[in-house]
């Protein structure tokens, strides 16, 4: 691993190289403003069903009332996405501390390996989802329950790819560590960890992603009062289609900036200033 | 790399008569595969030994077997009359592929060492810039290693083996990857460190002249799997001027040990793979 790209990278720089960089940025935005004109025009003059499809400027403003205080209950958006954001980074917090020393552990011991592959190919393409009603029975509807689920969701793949991280790993590099005299401690935190970083990243990216969606279902069936998934829920019972849409839009901009601006910060920070090639 | 540090140094303190790395009988297979056939050979403390040898000969794995990263098939290799378990702080290597960390920078790429050790902050960049600048990366202290070249990576590998000053260092062809010029400079330094130091040092190089310049003693090893086909001490004075006959006399003297053993394997091969080609067809 840890391959160096100094040279190699260039799909990820020609995005902005102006003025084809300007152009592409333009349809992107074209993309995702044009459709959205186009159901407020189509909704205004009832081309198509204002009920089922409310036009976007009603469901921003809906969401605009719901984030401030005379929202039912008072700032309801901001409880809804603080409790989902609680339960994802807690979840994902496990995901990637016990994923990641899992994962250390199965790619540092073939035997480990010969042992656990087998089971972990079994579990991981079960979709999280289906272990909600499990837990629900065990935990019951509580915040312990949908934690676990994004655990699950994303712990998988975290191991998995550490796992494939430390096999990728140059043997040497612990090597130079061993010869300077390093702990087991140390060369943990100094060299596996920073070694398997571009794959920490993928992981964590992916494992987001995973989480993110299979959370919003959880929610749906095992949150009381707070979240996303609740909060389209519960709007579907009273066919709140503003606040469903609203709840869809919020989902995908919170998963949007989860995976791409956050993580590709930390890319940026890490990886990207070594130039060391990120698994994909 | 300073040109003014060629001192005139006549006699070194002269490697120690304790021999520092003993290896007996050592013989190394991969699989079924046997690299090393019979290597014996004692290292006494102090002494810069050079070894050479055809290509894929089993020199490397030579190095990693006193570095401690692997285990003899047979046979006995000690250190200080212990037996070698496994890597120590008192041997530092530096790897043919230099294998830097590529998440830091080069100044704590040379630190490293002394980061391990617990040492000062300050007193481990103390250190570390001492080397970077005898190894002209001076300006470089904040490179990562993905922006450096590969020279440029070879001479943060030799500065990081040399900050943290073990006791033996084990040096895989380290100037590999270096121009003529640049390899010149990190000779001499090189040499100075040793005669000021006092490190043993063991050196794999390809360079017949590099090595009857730097070495006090230099093996030569058969073509795979490996045995020592030739131990010739070099009783020259330091610095060596590569023009004095007595090298060039020693020099010729390798290369013709060397020629031979390449010459002869490579004719068993062809044989070999005429034969099979034989029975194939
Ligand atoms: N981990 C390994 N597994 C299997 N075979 C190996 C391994 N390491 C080395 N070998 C074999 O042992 C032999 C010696 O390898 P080594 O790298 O020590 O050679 P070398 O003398 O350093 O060669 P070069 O001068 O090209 O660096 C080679 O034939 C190589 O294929
Ligand atoms: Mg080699």
């Amino acid at each position: 691993m840890s391959v160096e790209t100094s040279d190699v990278r260039l799909e990820r720089y020609d995005l902005s190289t102006a003025p084809f960089g300007a152009m592409v940025g333009i349809g992107r935005a074209a993309l995702i403003v044009v459709p959205l004109i186009l159901w407020e025009l189509c909704s205004r003059f009832g081309l198509i069903n204002g009920f089922l499809f409310p036009p976007p400027s009603m469901i921003l403003y809906k969401l605009w009332v719901q984030s401030g205080p005379i929202g039912n209950p008072p700032y309801a958006i901001w409880w809804h996405v603080a409790y989902s954001m609680l339960r994802l980074l807690s979840g994902i917090t496990l995901a990637v501390g016990i994923g990641t020393l899992i994962g250390v552990a199965l790619g540092m011991s073939r035997r480990a390996r010969l042992v656990f592959q087998p089971i972990i190919s079994i579990l991981m393409p079960v979709p999280t989802l289906a272990w909600t009603p499990v837990l629900l029975l065990l935990i019951g509807i509580d915040n312990r329950t949908t934690i676990l689920v994004v655990f699950l969701a994303a712990v998988f793949e975290m191991i998995y790819i550490v796992a494939s991280g430390i096999e990728m790993m140059n043997v040497k590099m612990l090597w130079v560590a061993q010869s300077m005299g390093a702990t087991r401690w140390q060369i943990f935190w100094r060299v596996i960890i920073p070694g398997i970083f571009p794959y920490l990243i993928t992981g964590t990216r992916l494992g987001t992603g995973y989480a993110w969606r299979a959370l919003i279902a959880a929610e749906m069936l095992a949150a009381s009062s707070y979240g996303l998934g609740f909060m389209i829920y519960d709007a579907s019972e009273y066919m709140n289609m503003d606040v469903i849409y609203g709840g869809v839009m919020l989902i995908a901009v919170l998963g949007y900036v989860l995976e791409n601006v956050l993580i590709g910060k930390i890319e940026a920070a890490t990886t990207e200033k070594w130039g060391v090639l990120n698994e994909r | 790399m300073s040109v003014d540090t060629a001192r005139i140094l006549p006699l070194r303190n002269g490697a120690g008569t304790n021999p520092k790395i003993v290896a007996k009988n050592i013989q190394k297979y991969f699989g079924n595969v046997l690299a090393m056939e019979d290597i014996s050979c004692s290292i006494n403390e102090r002494e810069f030994v050079a070894i050479i040898g055809p290509s894929g000969c089993g020199k490397s794995t030579f190095l990693y077997l006193i570095a401690g990263f692997e285990k003899a098939s047979h046979g006995e290799l000690l250190i200080n009359n212990v037996p070698i378990t496994g890597p120590g702080p008192d041997r530092g290597i530096v790897f043919q592929e230099f294998v830097l960390f590529p998440w830091l920078t080069v100044l704590r790429n040379v630190t490293l060492g002394l980061d391990i050790k617990g040492v000062q902050r300050q007193e481990a960049e103390e250190r570390a810039r001492k080397w970077i600048r005898l190894t002209g990366l001076s300006g470089f202290e904040d490179a990562y290693p993905s922006t450096l070249s590969g020279g440029m990576k070879q001479r943060v590998a030799i500065a990081r083996a040399l900050t943290y000053d073990p006791e033996v260092l084990l040096l895989d062809e380290p100037f590999g990857a270096l121009d003529v010029q640049t390899k010149n400079y990190m000779i001499q330094d090189l040499q100075n460190l040793w005669l000021e130091a006092n490190r043993t040092i063991v050196m794999i190089t390809h360079s017949v002249s590099e090595a009857v310049q730097l070495a006090d003693r230099v093996l030569v090893l058969s073509s795979r799997p490996s045995r020592i086909i030739a131990d010739v001490a070099i009783k020259l004075p330091h610095p060596r001027d590569l023009r004095d006959p007595l090298l060039r006399r020693h020099e010729d003297e390798i290369t013709a040990i060397l020629s031979a053993e390449v010459d002869k394997a490579m004719s068993l091969e062809r044989q070999a793979s005429a034969k099979a080609e034989r029975r194939g067809s």
